[in-house]
């Protein structure tokens, strides 16, 4: 119970004193980092008490249970806020043994992290808006780092989409309030099963816009390119390991978790939609000669494989959706940071991370794929679209392998101290991404764990 | 009463979006501000039921829900703020481009762009030529 305070306070505390701060500073950037570290130890100890005893229940400011609002943390919660602030631990790391372009860019950092951790803790709808909206507004001001014409551009349409798609959800919110009268999450799952099924299905088209906008699925996915191509590839990574899982865990905590009659529902319409975000964001990513549109392009199409197993349904694939969640962020924030490096040794990591994305052993994203497979197997169809998709990862990635890696390293990358430093990240998650993908079983208990957390609210 | 909150909610956001598609980015800021108010809006209508303030000493009668009035307030603030940020983000776009019209940030973003591929294009030349 205080761990889960712990962890929301820490980055909030730290992150508003450093915005006051040179962010440049030495001394500045590793007190971020350390206070993202604290706050990882944190999410840990509350993810073990989560799995051994249940979810925890905080009422904030010791209003009776049903009056204040309620911090609540399950495992599907947990799973994901880890799973964020570990990858913005990895994004600020690097940046930081690099160098800081923008003084406050650790703070904004860590109050992205505050606002992810309360998104993913929250039991209250509302809670869950103001959280995710202190996340999009650090990221909004993170997308113009580095300030050049062409992230100033692109962070304009980063803004301007994502505000519109939280005030569709702002709007289902207050929909949602006036069918059921309530915020609380848990009351919301039981009235709903009884609300009108027209409005209802509007609120859940409501919620499945706002989500996919972030998420940048097929139809809504006209802003991706253009603002993870233009980002530092810090800020890339960050925006798509860490910013985008809300997109997922909205997605499966509003569907699976609040409307499942509506999810079975439109699980048809959100299967052709992810099909249809597999092949697009896979032919476009083969035609791109640059490793970070590609990247960009790829994130369209694997964000499809959440979709199809979210709209398939059931425990396993609600597991599958999680678990390659997770494979695909990592894979995302370590290709994303090297994307500006070369040489041996990260044409190696490149091959690792493009292994992941295609689901080719012993990389985790096997791992990720095999799951998905399991769960479409029912349908030979489906099952065909996801080898296919797989296939065309593995030509744009290793297209894209030979374009930038098989060619003479420049002169200058192989001297001093900071050779090391500017890879030791990038080398951990691909280590981190090998592991995963020799012993899975960890990350599998994890998300069967999760899924179980969000059919359990169900019913 | 529902219907003129429903309507003036959906005109508000028609505005909105009519504004978003234009191509002044100044317009742009305003419709998202538009737009926000239909969302405010739609959460005071959304309140359980109506009658006086509810302040206390609580008034003869039904008091008005004061929990869609609190995300209504939350929401406006929170609307200011982003409306604030996406204003300078305006302005510091307008001064990068010297200029406010989307069609013009296009245009030197489309030339930016193309100068980028003609530098990757000529880097990759001994390769294309290999293999052609």
């Amino acid at each position: 119970m205080t761990a889960l305070s712990v962890a929301l306070l820490i980055p909030w505390v730290v992150g508003v004193a450093l915005l006051v701060m040179d962010g440049r500073r030495r001394s500045i950037r590793w007190i971020a980092v350390g206070a993202l570290g604290a706050t990882l130890v944190a999410l840990g100890a509350v993810a073990a008490d989560v799995l051994r005893a249940g979810p925890i229940v905080v009422t904030t400011g010791n209003w009776p249970l049903g009056v204040g609002i309620t911090l609540r943390a399950d495992a599907l919660g947990v799973t994901f806020a880890l799973l964020s602030v570990a990858m913005l631990t990895a994004a600020v790391t690097h940046e930081a043994f690099d160098h800081i372009a923008e003084r406050e860019f650790p703070g904004l950092v860590l109050l992205l992290a505050a606002g992810l951790i309360g998104t993913f803790l929250t039991g209250d709808i509302f809670n869950f808006y103001v959280f995710f909206e202190l996340a999009l507004a650090a990221s909004y001001v993170l997308a113009i780092y580095g300030r050049t014409p062409r992230v100033l551009g692109a962070g304009l349409v980063f803004t301007a989409v994502n505000l519109l798609g939280t005030f569709v959800f702002l709007l289902s919110v207050a929909s949602i309030y006036r069918v059921t009268g309530t915020l609380d999450m848990s009351r919301i799952a039981d009235r709903m099963a009884v609300a009108d099924p027209n409005a209802a299905i509007l609120i859940a088209v409501g919620f499945f816009v706002a989500f996919s906008v972030k998420l940048g699925l097929f139809p809504f996915h006209f802003w991706l390119p253009t603002v993870y191509a233009a980002a530092r590839p810090a800020v890339a990574a960050i925006l798509s390991g860490s910013l985008a899982n809300i997109g997922a865990y909205g997605l499966l905590r509003f569907g699976a978790g609040l409307l499942p009659r509506e999810l079975e529902l439109a699980g048809g319409a959100l299967i052709v939609i992810g099909v249809a975000s597999i092949v697009y964001g896979g032919v476009l990513a083969v035609s791109r000669r640059t490793g970070t549109e590609m990247l960009a392009y790829s994130a369209i199409g694997q964000v499809g494989y959440v979709l199809v197993a979210i709209g398939v349904g059931g425990p396993v694939a609600f597991a599958a959706a999680i678990l390659y969640t997770v494979v695909n962020a990592a894979n995302k924030t370590m290709l994303f940071l090297t994307t500006q490096q070369r040489g041996a040794l990260v044409g190696g990591l490149f091959a690792v991370g493009a292994l992941s994305i295609a689901g080719v052993p012993p990389a985790v994203g096997f791992i990720g794929k095999l799951e998905v497979f399991r769960a479409v197997m029912g349908q030979p169809a489906l099952l065909l679209i996801v080898v296919l998709g797989s296939l065309l990862s593995f030509v744009y990635a290793f297209q894209i392998y030979q374009f930038e890696h098989w060619r003479p390293e420049p002169p200058t990358a192989r001297s001093g101290e900071g050779w090391w430093r500017a890879r030791i990240v990038p080398i951990s998650l691909g280590g981190l991404i090998l592991a995963l993908g020799v012993w899975p079983e960890p990350l599998l208990a994890l998300s069967a764990a999760a899924a179980g957390a969000l059919t359990g609210v169900a019913r | 009463m529902n219907l003129v909150f429903a309507l003036a909610a959906a005109a508000l956001f028609g505005v909105g979006a009519f504004l978003v598609l234009h191509r002044d980015l100044v317009r742009l800021v305003l419709g998202v501000v538009v737009i926000s108010q239909s969302a405010v809006l739609t959460l005071l209508a959304a309140s359980l039921e109506r009658g006086a303030a509810p302040i206390y000493p609580l008034p003869e009668g039904g008091v008005s829900d004061p929990l869609s009035q609190a995300m209504a307030l939350t929401a406006i603030v929170i609307g200011m703020a982003v409306t604030a940020l996406l204003l300078v983000l305006v302005l510091r776009v307008a001064v990068a481009f010297h200029s406010e019209e989307l069609e013009e940030v296009a245009e030197t973003e489309l030339a930016l762009d193309a100068r980028s591929e003609e530098v990757h294009a000529r880097a990759h030349a001994d390769e294309d030529a290999a293999a052609g």
